[in-house]
């Protein structure tokens, strides 16, 4: 489905993402692993379109030398540098880290932004499907999103990924700074999502959570690939243990 | 007391009509539109000229008129702004200078003293309790109400309305739904343009059509934006309402050659008391907590 061929980006000379390859089968949850400044965000704003965007604007006003080589593919199509609408069209949904929600919005509204490009009738039923993949938020439809939790940010922002009708939903560190106990919900949800026979594309630091549902794991280090393989064969990779299983 | 009231409301709705443009544009896209006074005596020498020079009736002469201003704020944006937004201080300075630019061009060709000036909708006036209220200014009035709960219900309930609240709260997460920033900073632009041209053709009827009145609208519209807290729309109403009436009581019980100093003076106080405005928050405060 998605196909990451040889990636390379560049900010001004420092290199964020070095030759970096992976694929993303339909119908399955893949997972990138790696530490902070790894280039895990990079490479999601890379697919979603966001790069292209910031670099527009960086050239535009003569900033930042933002730089894109290699190839991004989704479903045979080269879409390296579409504009992020024209990925959401696609299908190709982000939710960013740090869930970053727009707290001004109570929980109704934050869903209706993001269902932008849904139709005005699906956005309702979408709306329906988060409530009850995420039952905690129906009694918070009224609450600004910036006055809730942060895991109930985190189980909003997802919503708002799914009401803009993903088909490769691609989730930046979703569990972040959130309790073990959270984390395993939302991994739960995660399955769920994957369930309505969403792709998906997951990064996070540390994997142990994650582990249960995904179906194939990449490893990158400074841009690089450095490690990849099924659930089974990262369970056995001794330096993923140590690094990312914490066993 | 009673005339207080009916003026102050009137001087309020008046001040809000004025700030309703510029704070809309600035709340959507960060842009601090200070072409905006220019922008309100474009648009009543625009009706002007449709109504005096190609002669179309008023009903038709008003709408273009808010159409016109509506694509020039449009033009303003793709033309100047789109190379340097995200740079406020080339943001103001580029708008500044657009809006000198056209208030200087109206005085360059002609535009002052009384040979200008828009007809009023209804000659006429009632009188309530003993206070004489002319039609135009109940049609400001009347109008400005509206148009504050059409605009509301246009960016709670519309996709383009809700895509502006998308934008205006965090750029980077509008853009993973799809939501364009260009073309939502270009509409803000435009939306805040027309809404100016709107402001110009109630109530420059009741005054003079010169490009000093440019400069007067600006500086009452950057008080009231600032008093009420930038992107607060609520905060401006009430920044309105403060102002307008102090406005008043200034004119009534001191003269009415000071009421220039009443918006002022409300910027000067509310920067050293609070300068994030009444109902304003400084971002970087909220996003650092």
């Amino acid at each position: 489905m998605l196909e990451v061929k040889n990636l390379m980006v560049f900010f001004e000379n420092a290199i964020a993402l070095n030759d970096l390859s992976l694929e993303v089968e339909k119908g399955k949850i893949v997972a990138v692993l790696g530490s902070n400044s790894a280039g895990k965000t990079t490479l999601m704003n890379t697919i979603s379109g966001l790069l292209v965007d910031m670099k527009k604007k960086e050239d535009r006003r003569g900033g930042e030398r933002i730089t894109l080589l290699g190839a991004l593919k989704f479903e045979g199509e080269d879409i390296l540098t579409i504009k992020p609408s024209l990925r959401v069209r696609k299908g190709i949904v982000l939710s960013r880290e740090r869930h970053p929600v727009f707290r001004e919005s109570d929980v109704v509204e934050n869903l209706k932004i993001a269902g932008y490009l849904t139709e005005k009738h699906k956005v309702k039923e979408e709306m329906e499907d988060v409530f009850q993949l995420f039952p905690h938020l129906t009694k918070l439809r009224h609450r600004k999103a910036g006055l809730l939790s942060g895991g109930e940010q985190q189980m909003l922002a997802i919503g708002m990924a799914l009401v803009a009708r993903p088909r490769l939903l691609l989730m930046d560190e979703p569990l972040l700074g959130l309790s073990p106990a959270i984390q395993s919900d939302l991994a739960r949800a995660i399955r769920d999502i994957h369930k309505k026979n969403i792709t998906i594309l997951v990064t996070e630091q540390f994997a142990r959570p994650l582990m249960p549902i995904i179906d194939r794991g990449y490893v990158i280090e400074n841009g690089m690939l450095v490690i990849s393989g099924t659930r089974e064969e990262l369970a056995d990779n001794p330096e993923v243990r140590a690094s990312y299983l914490g066993v | 007391m009673l005339s207080l009231f009916i003026y102050g409301v009137i001087q309020s709705v008046t001040l809000a009509l004025y700030a309703l443009g510029f704070s809309l544009t600035y709340g959507i896209s960060g842009v601090a539109n200070f072409a905006h006074g220019g922008l309100y005596i474009l648009s009543g020498f625009i009706a002007w000229s449709l109504m005096n020079t190609l002669r179309l009736p008023i009903y038709l002469a008003l709408p273009l008129t808010v159409v016109i201003a509506g694509l020039i704020g449009f033009a303003l944006y793709w033309g100047l702004l789109v190379r340097i937004r995200g740079i406020p201080l080339a943001e103001v300075v580029v708008t500044f200078a657009a809006g000198i630019a056209i208030l200087e061009f109206l005085v360059w060709i002609g535009l002052y003293g009384f040979y200008y000036n828009l007809p009023i909708f209804i000659k006429g006036g009632i009188e309530i309790q003993g206070v004489a209220v002319d039609y135009q200014r109940l049609f400001v009035l009347g109008i400005g109400v509206i148009l504050a709960v059409l605009l509301w219900l246009f960016v709670h309930h519309t996709k383009i309305g809700l895509a502006f609240r998308g934008i205006a709260q965090n750029e980077h997460t509008a853009l993973t739904f799809g939501i364009e920033s260009d073309w939502t900073g270009a509409l803000s632009l435009a939306v805040g343009s027309a809404l100016s041209a709107i402001a110009a053709v109630l109530i420059l009827p009741m005054g003079v059509l010169e490009s000093t009145v440019g400069y007067e609208v600006l500086i009452f519209a950057v008080a009231v934006a600032i008093v009420g807290g930038l992107e607060s729309i609520p905060g401006m109403i009430i920044a309105s309402f403060i102002i307008g009436f102090g406005q008043i009581a200034v004119a009534k019980y001191i003269g009415s050659k000071w009421m220039v100093i009443v918006p002022l003076g409300a910027i000067a106080f509310i920067l050293a008391v609070r300068p994030s405005g009444l109902l304003g928050k400084f971002k970087e405060l909220e996003e650092r907590v």
